[in-house]
Order: C-alpha cells, then sequence, then structure tokens
C-alpha cells in the first residue's frame, strides 16, 4: 500500500481520490498538485512509482497546511475566539451552534445525542422532593 | 455580500474622535458607547469600553486579538442560566455565583 505523507495510506483508487484521505486535501487540491507534477490523476494509487509518491508528499508539504498542522491551526484559531470572550467564541464553549442556526430543534451535530427531560408529575416530585 | 473595502471598516466617527481624544489626553476613563456595531480597529486597543446590550453597559477591555470583531460581539444581549430541574437545582446549590 502506497504512502504518503507519513501515516496516510490511500487504497486501490485513483490517485486523485486517493490523495482526498490526506486531511486538508480535497478535490480541488488534489487534481492540481497532480497536475503541477505531470501526474495522471486517473493512474490508480498502486501503480505510482515511489519516486511519483515522494514527490507528491513533497509538495503537499510545500504548498498545503495539511493533517497535524492543520488540525492545529483550526483549533488556535477556535481557541482565540474563546479567548477573546465573543459572540462566537461562548457558541464554542458551550457546545452551540456557532453561525446563527436555530436552536430550539436541530442543532443536533453541536449538541450531541437527545437529553429527554422527563415530563413532570407533581404529585411524584413533590414525594420525592 | 461583505462590505467594500473602499469604504474601510465601519467605525462612527464620534467615536473614532473619542478614542482619538482620549489618545492625545492620555486618559483611560472606559467608553461608554451605544455603537455595537462599530469594528474594533488598532487604535482601539488598550482602551475599554462601557457597549450597551440593550440593558446595561457591558465592560470591553480592547485586545490586539480583538480587531475586526465588533464591538457588541463582545456584550451579550442574553443571559442564558440554565433549564429548571433537579439537576439545575443542585448545580445552583453547590456553586451560586457562575458567570
Amino acid at each position: 500500500m502506497p504512502r504518503i505523507v507519513g501515516v496516510d495510506i490511500p487504497a486501490e483508487k485513483k490517485i486523485c481520490v486517493a490523495l482526498r484521505y490526506v486531511y486538508g486535501v480535497g478535490p480541488k487540491n488534489a487534481l492540481e498538485v497532480l497536475k503541477a507534477l505531470n501526474i495522471n490523476p486517473e493512474a490508480r494509487a498502486k501503480s505510482l512509482t515511489d519516486d511519483e509518491l515522494s514527490r507528491i508528499g513533497a509538495y503537499l508539504e510545500d504548498h498545503l497546511v495539511i493533517e497535524g498542522q492543520l488540525r492545529r491551526q483550526e483549533q488556535q484559531n477556535i481557541g482565540r475566539l474563546k479567548e477573546i470572550r465573543c459572540y462566537r467564541g461562548m457558541r464554542h464553549r458551550v457546545g452551540l451552534p456557532v453561525r446563527g442556526q436555530r436552536t430550539r430543534t436541530n442543532a443536533r451535530t453541536r449538541k450531541g445525542p437527545r437529553k429527554t427531560v422527563a415530563v413532570k408529575k407533581g404529585v411524584k416530585e413533590t414525594a420525592r422532593g | 455580500m461583505s462590505r467594500s473595502i473602499k469604504k474601510g471598516p465601519y467605525v462612527p466617527a464620534k467615536l473614532a474622535a473619542r478614542v482619538e481624544k482620549q489618545k492625545r489626553s492620555g486618559a483611560r476613563e472606559p467608553l461608554k458607547t451605544w455603537y455595537r456595531a462599530c469594528v474594533v480597529v488598532p487604535d482601539f486597543v488598550n482602551h475599554t469600553f462601557l457597549v450597551h446590550n440593550g440593558k446595561t453597559f457591558i465592560k470591553v477591555f480592547v485586545t490586539e486579538d480583538m480587531v475586526g470583531h465588533r464591538l457588541g460581539e463582545f456584550a451579550a444581549t442574553r443571559t442564558f442560566r440554565g433549564h429548571s430541574g433537579r439537576k439545575a437545582k443542585e448545580a445552583a446549590a453547590a456553586a451560586p455565583a457562575a458567570g
């Protein structure tokens, strides 16, 4: 299995698709990289030579922010928002949608699984309390 | 659509003048303002503002990181104190003063 920039192991797919398994490389970047390096984007990942793979790796590291570095950058950006106590930062802190979406319903991606609150039954509640 | 660069950031002339004046005199009193939509520009750094949130004024000390944001982003207009229920009651008992 070919290996590009460390741990990423794309499979039997076309190289233009396999490259997208690298965090930070999407359809557009994948094609651009291959074009710049004169590699056929339709070629299967397994058919590439070691030289071609290392060239792709070098190019990615030179031109793009990828993998751990990109993840760190994202975290830093969020951390900055949290630190300056702005509205967006506060939304990140409480784990609610940041861009003004409704939260009355939906917003499950940010809020996580539903936490159902039991309907209060007057008599039972008072008995327990 | 974003604002035209030609116009520059939205900073009401009145507020800019007050900051400028404070800069010259060296005073560091908080500037009371209702201009929540005003963009924080580098001139504002290290000044303190009292930004209206619709009810009271929230103290905002501007740091370098805040440049490019708007004053209103730092003065929340809503207070969420949590939902009612047993958990909320326990939390309230454990920590009465939580921001």
